[in-house]
C-alpha cells in the first residue's frame, strides 16, 4: 500500500488523493491553536478564493438581469462561445486518445528514455502559454518555417482557428496523461495478464480489462483537460490575431470587452466561465472520489 | 500435454533469476516447483506460461513438442492462476469464467447457450453454484480463488500453471482447496504445474517435486524419493532433514 | 524473433505517442531553436540585455518567487488544517483549493482588477490610505499568489495524511510539546514536499499570463512581465527577438524543472516507502 500511495503522489492540482478518508488523530493540537489556524485558513480562501468569484458574479449582473441577457444576444459574443466549444471539441478527444496511449505505453512497458518521456510529457505546464502560441508562430507564421509555403496555398494556420486549436492542444496534452499514469501504475498489471492469459489480444484487453477500470481516473482527466482548453488565453492570444467574429474565443472576447470598458459584459462572458469552473470543481472531486475507490478495490483483489 | 523446456536463462537486470534450467514434464502431471523466495520458481512459471521472455540464448520451451517459445502468453494457451485471483473487479462472476470464449474470434466463438452450459459446469465442479452474479469484492478469498480456477479452465487449456494459489489464503482453506486440487486432478489428468515455498503442500498434492534454488534445479522427483534421498545440503536442510539441532529449522516429526 | 514485451501494442503505443509529441512539442521548439542558433548573436545578446527587458526579468521572476514564498506558508497551513482537522464546510474549502487551477485565467485576471483597483472593492478601500495595490507590482504579487496556491497544499497535503501517528506519539512520550514536535519532528518531515510545492508554484507563476496582465497596467520598467514583452515583439513582426526572450524563459522552465524533479525524487524518497 505504501507504494501505491508513493506513486500517486503527483505534484499539482492533478493528483489523486487516496488518503482522504484517514481517520482523524485522537491526539493533537489543542483547540486554541486549531481555532486559530482553521480562522486564519478561512480568512484566507474567502479573501482569495471565494472573493474573486463573488466579484465576477456580482459585475456580471451590475447593470440588471436584462444588460446580463443582452451580452449574449450580441453575435460576436455568440460566436466567441461557438469558437471556444469548437476548439474543446476538437482538442478534448485528441488528447484523451494521447493520453490513454501514453499512459499505456508508460505503465506497461519498461524501455529506456521513459522517464524522460515522462517528464516530456510535463512539458506544456512549466511552459509560459505565451512560449507555446510563440512557438507555433514561429512555425506556421508570415515569417515561420512554411510560412511562404502556407500562403502560396492560401492555408491559414496563424490567425486563424486552426492555430488556435494546435496551441491549445499543445498546453493541455499532459492532463489526460497525468491523470492516468498513476492511477495506471498503481492498479498494476495483473488483471491484464490474466486477460492475455486467457487469450485476449491488445485491444481486446485495452477495451474490456484497462478501460472500465480506468474510467474514473479518464474522466477526471478529460475534466480538467476541458477546463483548460475552453478557458485558454495566453497561447490562444498570441495566435488568434484577435478578429472579432472570427478568431476570439471567451477569454479573448472577455478582454476585448474589458479594453472596452464594457464592464458589465465582460464579466457576464467571466461569470459563464465562471459557472463552467465550478462545476469542474465539483465533477472533478467527485471522479476523483470514485478514483480513489476504484483503485482501494482494485488493490484488495490483486494488490502483490 | 508434455512440456520440454531446455536451457533456460532469464535475467532481472544483474540478477540471474534462472540459470540454464532444463526440465521434462510428463502429460498428466502434477509437479510442484518448490523453493524458498528468490529461487527463480516464480519466474519458471511465468516463463512456461509466456508472461516471462527468458534471455536470449539457447533456451526453447516445447508444448507436447511443438516449439512455443517465441509464442505471447495468448497464443500459447496456458491456464494461469494467479496468487491475488486477478479477477476483473468489474465484471461479475459469470463473465469472468465466460471471458476466454469472449474473446475469441468470431467465427470460433461458440453460442451462448454453449458457454452458459459450460460455465455452469465450472461452478458446479468448484462448488459456486448460483454464484453467476456475484461481484469479486463480494467473494471471500477461497471463493475468489476458486472462481480463478474456473476461469483458468473454462476454454479447456492443456496445461495449468498455478503461482503460489494457496498463499493468500488461511490455513483451513488452505487444506481444503489443496484437497480439492488433488481430486481435480485425479478426475480431469490436466497437466498441472504449481508454485510454492510450502513443502507440506508440495509433498501432500504433488505427483513429482522439484526443488529450486538460485536459478537451478536441485533435485527433481516423487515426494518420497526426495525425503529418503536428499541430493546435496540444500534440498536436506530446506525439508529440515538435516541432524543439526538448529532451533530455528523445521523439526521433522516423521 | 524474441519479443521483449509481454503485453501486446508496444510498438503502436509508443509510435503514437513519439508522433503526437513530436508533432506537437518537437517540432515547434525545433523551430524556435533554429531560429536562435540562424540569428545573430548580438542581436539575440542586445534583445535579452535591453533594461527594459531585464526589468520585466525582475517582475517575472522576482515576484514569482515571493509569491511563492508566500504560498508555501499559507499553503502549509490550508495543507495542515484540510487534512488534519473536521470542520464544516471542510469538504467545499477542499473542492475550492483547485479554483486557481480550474478557473480561466482571463477571468481570474479581471476578478482580481476589480477588486484592487482603485475604484473598487478592497483597492477602494485602500486609496485614501496611500495604498494602491492594481497596477503595481502588489498587484501581480497578489496575482501570482493566487495562481500558485494549488501546487503547495496538494504537494504538502497527502504527506501531512500519511505522517505516522507514532511519530508525534513517540516525541510526546519522549517530553516534546506540541510546538516542539512540530518543529522537530513534524516540518522536518514536511520539507521536502514544501520545497516540491513551492518550486512547482514558482514554475507556474514565472509563465503565468492571463491571471497577470489585467492588473498589471503594464508600466513599462515597472510592472511589465517577460511573456508580455514576447507578445510585443511579436506585434512588431521582430520573430527573433521574441525567440530570443522565449528562449531565455524556456532554458528558465527547464532549469526550474530540473530542480522540481530532483527535488520530487528526494520527497518520494523520504515519504514513498515508510
Amino acid at each position: 500500500m505504501e507504494r501505491l500511495k508513493k506513486i500517486l503522489k503527483m505534484p499539482g492540482a492533478t493528483s489523486i488523493n487516496i488518503n482522504s478518508s484517514q481517520p482523524l488523530r485522537a491526539t493533537g493540537d489543542s483547540l486554541a491553536v486549531r481555532t486559530l489556524l482553521i480562522s486564519a485558513t478561512l480568512v484566507f480562501f474567502l479573501l482569495f478564493l471565494f472573493f474573486p468569484l463573488v466579484v465576477v458574479f456580482e459585475g456580471a449582473f451590475s447593470k440588471g438581469g436584462a444588460a446580463f441577457l443582452e451580452t449574449f444576444r450580441d453575435p460576436y459574443t455568440r460566436h466567441s462561445i461557438v469558437l471556444t466549444l469548437l476548439i474543446a471539441a476538437i482538442s478534448v478527444p485528441l488528447n484523451t486518445v494521447f493520453g490513454i496511449a501514453a499512459a499505456w505505453c508508460v505503465t506497461r512497458y519498461r524501455f529506456r528514455g521513459r522517464s524522460f518521456l515522462i517528464t516530456l510529457i510535463d512539458l506544456p505546464l512549466w511552459v509560459s502559454p505565451v512560449i507555446a502560441g510563440l512557438l507555433y508562430v514561429l512555425v506556421f507564421g508570415a515569417q515561420g518555417w512554411f510560412g511562404p509555403w502556407l500562403r502560396e496555398h492560401e492555408i491559414r494556420i496563424i490567425f486563424a482557428v486552426p492555430g488556435m486549436v494546435l496551441a491549445t492542444i499543445f498546453v493541455t496534452f499532459p492532463f489526460v496523461a497525468r491523470g492516468l499514469i498513476p492511477l495506471m501504475q498503481a492498479q498494476g498489471m495483473k488483471e491484464e495478464e490474466a486477460a492475455l492469459t486467457l487469450g485476449a489480444n491488445g485491444w481486446q484487453i485495452l477495451w474490456r480489462i484497462t478501460l472500465p477500470k480506468i474510467k474514473w481516473g479518464l474522466l477526471y482527466g478529460i475534466i480538467l483537460c476541458n477546463a483548460r482548453a475552453m478557458g485558454e488565453f495566453g497561447a490562444v492570444s498570441v495566435v488568434s490575431g484577435h478578429i472579432r467574429g472570427k478568431t476570439n474565443t471567451m477569454p479573448l472576447h472577455i478582454e476585448i470587452l474589458y479594453n472596452e470598458y464594457q464592464f458589465a459584459s465582460a464579466f457576464a462572458v467571466a461569470s459563464v466561465l465562471g459557472l463552467l469552473a465550478i462545476i469542474t470543481l465539483i465533477l472533478k472531486t467527485r471522479a476523483e472520489w470514485r478514483a480513489e475507490q476504484e483503485l482501494r478495490a482494485s488493490s484488495f483483489s490483486t494488490a502483490p | 500435454m508434455s512440456i520440454a523446456i531446455q536451457n533456460i536463462t532469464k535475467r532481472f537486470g544483474l540478477h540471474p533469476a534462472l540459470r540454464e534450467v532444463s526440465l521434462d514434464i510428463r502429460e498428466g502431471e502434477l509437479i510442484a516447483l518448490l523453493g524458498p523466495s528468490g529461487s527463480g520458481k516464480t519466474t519458471l512459471l511465468r516463463v512456461i506460461a509466456g508472461l516471462e521472455f527468458a534471455d536470449a540464448r539457447d533456451g526453447r520451451i516445447f508444448f507436447h513438442g511443438r516449439d512455443v517459445t517465441d509464442l505471447s502468453a495468448y497464443q500459447r494457451k496456458a491456464g494461469f492462476v494467479f496468487q491475488h485471483y486477478a479477477l476483473f473487479n468489474h465484471m461479475n462472476v459469470y463473465e469472468n469464467i465466460a471471458f476466454s470464449f469472449r474473446v475469441l474470434p468470431r467465427s470460433k466463438r461458440p453460442p451462448e447457450s454453449a458457454i452458459r452450459e459450460r460455465v455452469t459446469e465450472l461452478l458446479r465442479a468448484v462448488q459456486l453454484e448460483g454464484y453467476e452474479k456475484r461481484l469479486p469484492t463480494q467473494l471471500s478469498g477461497g471463493q475468489r480463488q476458486r472462481v480463478a480456477f474456473a476461469r483458468a479452465l473454462a476454454n479447456r487449456p492443456e496445461v495449468l500453471l498455478l503461482d503460489e494459489p494457496f498463499g493468500a489464503l488461511d490455513a483451513k482453506v488452505r487444506k481444503d482447496l489443496r484437497r480439492w486440487l488433488r481430486e481435480f486432478h485425479d478426475l480431469m489428468r490436466l497437466t498441472t504445474i504449481f508454485v510454492t515455498h510450502d513443502q507440506d503442500e508440495a509433498f501432500e498434492v504433488a505427483d513429482r517435486v522439484i526443488l529450486i534454488d538460485k536459478g537451478t534445479i536441485q533435485q527433481s522427483g516423487t515426494p518420497t524419493e526426495v525425503r529418503n534421498n536428499p541430493a546435496n545440503s540444500f534440498v536436506a536442510e530446506f525439508l529440515g532433514l538435516t541432524e543439526k539441532h538448529d532451533p530455528l529449522a523445521k523439526s521433522e516429526c516423521q | 524473433m524474441r519479443r521483449r514485451h509481454i503485453l501486446p501494442g508496444f510498438g503502436l503505443s509508443l509510435g503514437y505517442t513519439l508522433l503526437y509529441m513530436g508533432l506537437i512539442v518537437l517540432i515547434p521548439m525545433s523551430a524556435l531553436a533554429m531560429r536562435i542558433f540562424s540569428g545573430s548573436w548580438e542581436h539575440f545578446w542586445q534583445t535579452v540585455t535591453d533594461p527594459r527587458v531585464v526589468a520585466s526579468y525582475r517582475v517575472s521572476f522576482g515576484l514569482s518567487f515571493l509569491a511563492a514564498l508566500l504560498n508555501g506558508v499559507f499553503g502549509v497551513m490550508a495543507a495542515w488544517v484540510l487534512a488534519r482537522y473536521r470542520f464544516p464546510g471542510r469538504r467545499i474549502l477542499d473542492a475550492m483549493v483547485d479554483l486557481p487551477f480550474a478557473l480561466p485565467t482571463a477571468v481570474a485576471g479581471i476578478a482580481l482588477t476589480a477588486i484592487y483597483a482603485p475604484n473598487d472593492w478592497i483597492g477602494a478601500l485602500l486609496e485614501p490610505h496611500g495604498i494602491r495595490i492594481a497596477f503595481t507590482q502588489i498587484g501581480i504579487f497578489i496575482a501570482l499568489t493566487f495562481i500558485g496556491f494549488p501546487f503547495v497544499v496538494r504537494t504538502v497535503q497527502p504527506v501531512i495524511l500519511q505522517l505516522s501517528a507514532e511519530l508525534e506519539e513517540a516525541a510526546a512520550c519522549l517530553g516534546a510539546n506540541r510546538w516542539q514536535t512540530f518543529r522537530r519532528v513534524i516540518f522536518p518531515a514536511l520539507l521536502p514536499s514544501i520545497l516540491t510545492g513551492v518550486t512547482l508554484a514558482y514554475g507556474r507563476a514565472v509563465g503565468e499570463f492571463g491571471s497577470v496582465v489585467f492588473i498589471a497596467g503594464n508600466i513599462p520598467f515597472e510592472t511589465e512581465i517577460t511573456p508580455l514583452l514576447i507578445i510585443s515583439k511579436l506585434e512588431q513582426y521582430d520573430y527573433s527577438g521574441a525567440a530570443a526572450l522565449g528562449f531565455v524563459m524556456l532554458c528558465a522552465s527547464l532549469v526550474i524543472l530540473l530542480i522540481s524533479n530532483g527535488l520530487q525524487a528526494w520527497n518520494n524518497s523520504r515519504n514513498g516507502t515508510a
